[in-house]
């Protein structure tokens, strides 16, 4: 067959058409519903680090006085309100973001590193910087 | 309505994201059931590739490309990669918890069994597609959009991102590879 031909053939052979699809508005709800953008708030991140951060610009202005004093004078005083900002708020920061991570990862349908890690690296931070507030407070 | 318009419909409410499905869900599915011939990969690779739209619609914005253009790339490169990789993953219909699971595989089952009925209609074109599976990508692209979506040319290079030029020259060499492997038959 010349190249001409069968190109028309190409042209008017018939080929499946699709006219209804009984699955399309379940799927369309589900894909709607499917969160993978997961992250919390940086803001309750903001608290322990801006405390922590006073406690250190006291330690730097107040002489006899260290980072880690000035926490333990916290926890003295604010005993509840230190546990809640220094403890349980990252421990519940760190399980939610590796949560976060693993349902992305779950999501994506097993993702290449690199696009993998361009959609969850905010989750990366906060993890980082709750074991950041967590070492600071068993010092 | 225009597609700017929905396109900040879904920007702002999610759930919109359902009227561009009506528009283009059963387009896509029909290119890709072309290109593979296979009703259970065609609904998993246009469910993967409208996923994927919903999840990058937020940083799609119109710099001369339409959202239907921008769709067939996105299921182009999806079709791309599962016959690149042959990627095994869990199922996105699992993935995405969709609700009522066995209504939706019903669902499913039933246009299984339609479109299967339909692809053994057309079994001329299942020998040609099966032949045309066997060209490289570059080539398959082309001729499915060319000449089982009826695309113009414009609309081809837009979609593959490349130059009408080079699409003339894919068009040409694809042509003839895939006559030369038909006529064997």
């Amino acid at each position: 067959m010349e190249k001409e031909d069968f190109e028309e053939k190409l042209v008017q052979m018939t080929k499946p058409e699709v006219n209804q699809l009984k699955h399309q508005d379940m799927l369309a709800k589900a894909i709607a519903n499917a969160k993978d953008k997961t992250v919390l708030s940086w803001w309750w991140l903001i608290i322990p680090l801006y405390v922590i951060s006073m406690l250190l610009m006291k330690s730097l202005f107040m002489p006899n006085t260290t980072l880690i004093s000035n926490i333990h004078e916290l926890t003295t005083r604010q005993k509840l309100v230190t546990y809640i900002f220094f403890l349980i708020l990252p421990i519940f920061f760190i399980l939610f973001n590796i949560m976060s991570i693993r349902k992305v990862y779950h999501l994506s349908g097993n993702p290449k590193s690199f696009i993998f890690l361009k959609s969850v690296w905010l989750n990366i931070m906060m993890i980082l910087f709750s074991i950041l507030i967590l070492i600071v407070f068993s010092l | 309505m225009t597609e700017s318009e929905l396109l900040n419909r879904i920007k702002s409410n999610p759930d919109d994201f359902a009227d561009l499905f009506i528009l283009y869900y059963k387009p896509i599915f029909g290119y890709i059931l072309r290109r593979t011939g296979n009703f259970d990969e065609a609904a998993d690779i246009t469910a993967e590739a409208f996923f994927k739209a919903f999840k990058h619609i937020n940083n799609f914005s119109y710099k001369g490309i339409s959202i239907k253009v921008w769709l067939y790339r996105i299921a182009t490169n999806e079709l791309n990669l599962h016959i690149r990789q042959k990627k095994k993953h869990n199922s996105i219909f699992e993935r995405i918890g969709i609700e009522d699971l066995d209504i939706f595989n019903d669902y499913l089952q039933e246009d299984r069994k339609d479109y299967e009925k339909e692809l053994q209609k057309h079994d001329q074109f299942l020998i040609v597609v099966k032949e045309l599976k066997t060209l490289p990508i570059k080539y398959q692209e082309v001729i499915s959009l060319k000449y089982f979506e009826g695309k113009e040319n414009k609309e081809i290079a837009e979609i593959l991102l490349i130059k009408e030029g080079t699409l003339k020259s894919l068009l040409s060499r694809g042509l003839e590879k895939l006559r030369e492997k038909c006529n064997q038959i």
